[in-house]
């Protein structure tokens, strides 16, 4: 892995460009992210920052008229895993996603956490206890759930139902967690609680954030990347990013002076 | 430091710049403070020292209210990047303005006991030379502050410098004045009294300025010597 | 308390006025559903006064006869439950595997688009131009005869356009997220679309197979073009043998008749008796479109409880 004066790198975005077809929404992004860190991506509306962080788990090859320039260097062995060579399917095992909205399927709360290791054909009830209760625990939500591992995950609060997302996720052991706005529909306890197991979960996996919200990004990150009209405009740590950014739009843009 | 009056927020416009108001009005009346120190003190005006100690109360009442109205911005507003210094910075900056003014009143005091005094004959020359010198110091940092203009803010600090040579040199003067006469000992002590305060105020305006240095370019600047600090200033244009 | 002034009285005044088109549309609704409503209890409600005092177990497990009164429905309601078994496990099929095709896998270009507005065309061609297909492609060129098994084809193509728009309808309500959910947990196309598409989407699919097969049950034209027989005094072979191997395929191909057209041929009768006969099937008939549209409220209402988006 190459090491920086940001420690090991996990992923690097080399000259990245995206098209939704002739509209280009990445112009030429370069961006490190550091091993077991949280690097958040913020900037207004439609700046790409969503774009970006869903180019990391190949989501946009699910819709047609969609097309990545450049790379995205998954380190340690360093492939593109942009490349076409690269089946998306491997990438999605490698790096998982937590979405915006809580969106567990309608399934037990056991088959949620479970359904990743399915995919991956462990049946063995052993293994997948072990792991389920685990992943649940990872997420903090073992202790409120445990005694109802099979009831309908629809029953569990939003920032329960988040967590169990966050589990799910997690069962699978992935190098990246994606998290792409996790706690724009949740209430402000329950974000307090997703925000303090993010910061946990650096520990033992190298995470993506993308917010709205500048405090959060403030709050939990190392490294923030202020993104506007699909450019990366400033990156660094996010300290001197929040008391004193080099550039004007970034200053801007976190002091509220955005028109 | 981008200028204060473009957040899309205009009731933030209106706090901060509200907030630096307030230094503004504080820094002149601390600056009053000390020419009125120095002229009592320098012309035995009893009445006239007694008003600055008076007006002491004036100056921690604007700490007190400024201070707030940072709290209030801090606690509301979550202020980031410029902003943010510009709050830390006026914090900063009232607590050394307030110490000023007790600097000023403490020369006010001086003036008080001198009053009843024999007159020496060069009528506290030297007083009224660091006096006016650290006078015009002060006016100068809250100058800089008030334009956010760091090469002043660094020639302001450099000032600091020659006010404790100054300082040095009076200091010696009244060493040499004890010697000679004994008699002048209480009297010249307190006259050593009040250029320690004038000396103090230089610090404290030195410490403004680097305020200012911190508020415009996200720089910490404190510690460190004057060329270090041009550099530092001079950097990033 | 001040009177209220000038304004609020104008304000009030106009509430009222534009209040008073909420009770004329009310009216004008509530008659309109009278209208409806009436005619159609009307109609059930004759029958049943003409026919229930024909209905008994006897009418049931009778072949038709040339006596009214000895005259039953046994071989119409067993072929039309049979015919209705071939139709169900052709179309249902078919008609997910289209469905889910036409949403999931097929790629969205012009004559995926032409499909489309084909499928939901021939939600809406009479059935007989179906009956007429059905009797030069089943009964001639694949030469399965007059049996249940054209029958049964033949119904199938009717509603499969109704199966797979209720398919797509269906898989799109489901959110996209859930979707993505599942795919950036690794999941392939096929595990997405077979354990969280399809499952997800069962209740609304169950409810368009039923549906069509309600909408089959009483279809006649198709039926007829295809030639099927209005007096048969036999019931098909069974399709369960006491013997190995216990299931029997023979019945595909027997000779039938189902409940509609020995309506049609008791009504035609100008005997005042057949008619009443004709009543109490008619009776039959609706019950048994009455409880399978009981059953798709069922269907929908179990397995949307466990799904809130």
């Amino acid at each position: 892995m190459p090491q920086t004066a940001m420690g090991t790198l996990k992923a690097e975005a080399k000259d990245l460009n995206f098209y939704y077809g002739s509209y280009q929404a990445l112009k030429s992004i370069s961006l490190p992210v550091a091993e077991k860190q949280i690097t958040a991506l913020i900037g207004p509306s439609g700046c790409g920052k969503s774009t970006f962080l869903r180019c990391f788990n190949r989501m946009h090859d699910l819709y047609p008229g969609n097309r990545y320039e450049g790379e995205i260097r998954l380190h340690p062995e360093g492939i593109n895993i942009l490349s076409p060579k690269i089946d998306p399917i491997e990438v999605r095992m490698r790096i998982g996603m937590v979405f915006q909205k809580p969106n567990p399927f309608p399934k037990s709360i056991y088959e949620n956490v479970a359904y990743g290791l399915r995919v991956r054909g462990v049946n063995k009830r052993r293994i997948l206890d072990e792991k389920v209760e685990q992943a649940l625990r990872g997420a903090a939500l073992w202790n409120e759930v445990k005694d109802r591992l099979n009831n309908l995950a629809f029953n569990l609060s939003g920032g329960q139902q988040q967590r169990l997302c966050i589990a799910r996720a997690l069962a699978t052991d992935p190098e990246i967690i994606l998290f792409d706005e996790p706690t724009s529909a949740l209430d402000p306890i329950a974000t307090a609680s997703i925000e303090e197991l993010i910061a946990e979960l650096k520990e033992q996996v190298t995470i993506l954030i993308v917010t709205h919200n500048m405090q959060q990004a403030a709050r939990v990150s190392s490294y923030t990347a202020f993104m506007h009209l699909g450019e990366v405009v400033e990156f660094g740590e996010t300290g001197g990013i929040f008391t004193n950014p080099s550039k004007k739009q970034t200053e801007d843009y976190i002091t509220g002076r955005y028109g | 430091m981008e200028p204060l009056d473009t957040h899309i927020s205009r009731q933030y416009n209106v706090e901060l710049e509200n907030v630096r108001s307030l230094v503004l009005q504080m820094g002149g009346l601390v600056e009053q403070q000390i020419e009125q120190g120095i002229n009592a003190l320098v012309q035995g005006n009893v009445p006239l020292a007694e008003a600055v100690i008076v007006t002491d109360y004036k100056v921690n009442n604007f700490e007190v209210t400024i201070d707030e109205e940072c709290n209030q911005i801090i606690a509301r507003r979550q202020p980031a990047a410029g902003d943010l210094r510009l709050v830390l910075a006026v914090i900063k900056t009232i607590t050394d303005l307030e110490r000023i003014g007790d600097e000023a009143e403490k020369i006010a005091r001086m003036a008080v006991r001198l009053a009843g005094e024999e007159r020496p004959k060069n009528n506290y020359m030297e007083i009224h030379a660091l006096g006016t010198h650290v006078r015009q110091m002060v006016h100068d940092a809250l100058d800089a502050y008030a334009r956010m203009d760091t090469e002043a803010a660094v020639r302001v600090a450099q000032e600091d410098l020659k006010i404790d040579q100054e300082y040095e040199g009076v200091m010696r003067q009244m060493i040499t004045f004890m010697m000679e006469d004994p008699r002048t000992i209480t009297r010249v002590l307190n006259v050593i009294w009040a250029a320690r305060a004038l000396e103090r105020i230089g610090d404290h305006a030195r410490n403004i300025c680097e305020y200012v240095i911190y508020l415009v370019k996200g720089k910490d600047v404190r510690h460190i010597s004057l060329e270090q600090m041009e550099k530092e200033v001079r950097e990033g244009n | 308390m001040m009177p209220p002034d000038k304004g609020i009285q104008v304000m009030r005044a106009m509430i009222v006025r534009r209040k008073r088109w909420d009770v004329i549309f009310a009216i004008v609704g509530l008659f309109s559903m009278l209208g409806g409503v009436v005619t159609l209890a009307a109609l059930i409600g004759g029958m049943a006064i003409d026919g229930l005092p024909r209905l008994s177990w006897d009418f049931f497990t009778s072949f038709p006869s040339r006596h009214a009164d000895k005259a039953g429905i046994l071989s119409a309601w067993v072929g039309t439950s049979m015919v209705l078994l071939v139709t169900a496990l052709t179309a249902v099929p078919l008609g997910i595997a289209a469905g889910v095709y036409m949403e999931e896998y097929a790629a969205k270009n012009w004559i995926t688009d032409l499909i489309e507005i084909n499928v939901t065309n021939l939600a809406g061609v009479p059935s007989i131009i179906y009956g007429l297909l059905a009797l030069g492609l089943f009964v001639y060129q694949l030469d399965l005869g007059q049996s249940i098994l054209a029958a049964g084809l033949t119904l199938a193509i009717l509603i499969l356009p109704v199966v797979i728009v209720a398919t797509r309808e269906s898989i799109r309500s489901i959110p996209g997220s859930i979707r993505e959910a599942a795919f950036a947990l690794g999941a392939t196309k096929w595990q997405t679309v077979s354990q969280h598409v399809v499952p997800y989407s069962m209740a609304g699919i169950l409810t368009g197979v039923i549906m069509g097969m309600s909408r089959a049950i009483g279809e006649t034209a198709p039926i007829i073009t295809i030639g099927a027989l209005t007096y048969i005094a036999f019931l098909p072979d069974s399709p369960i043998k006491s013997e190995f191997p216990y299931v029997s395929f023979e019945w595909l191909s027997s000779a039938f008749t189902v409940m509609p057209i020995q309506m049609f041929n008791w009504v035609s009768r100008p005997q005042e008796a057949f008619h009443v006969n004709a009543a109490a099937a008619g009776l039959v008939l609706i019950v048994m479109t009455l409880l399978m549209n009981a059953l798709a409220i069922y269907i929908r209402y179990h397995f949307r409880k466990r799904i809130k988006w």
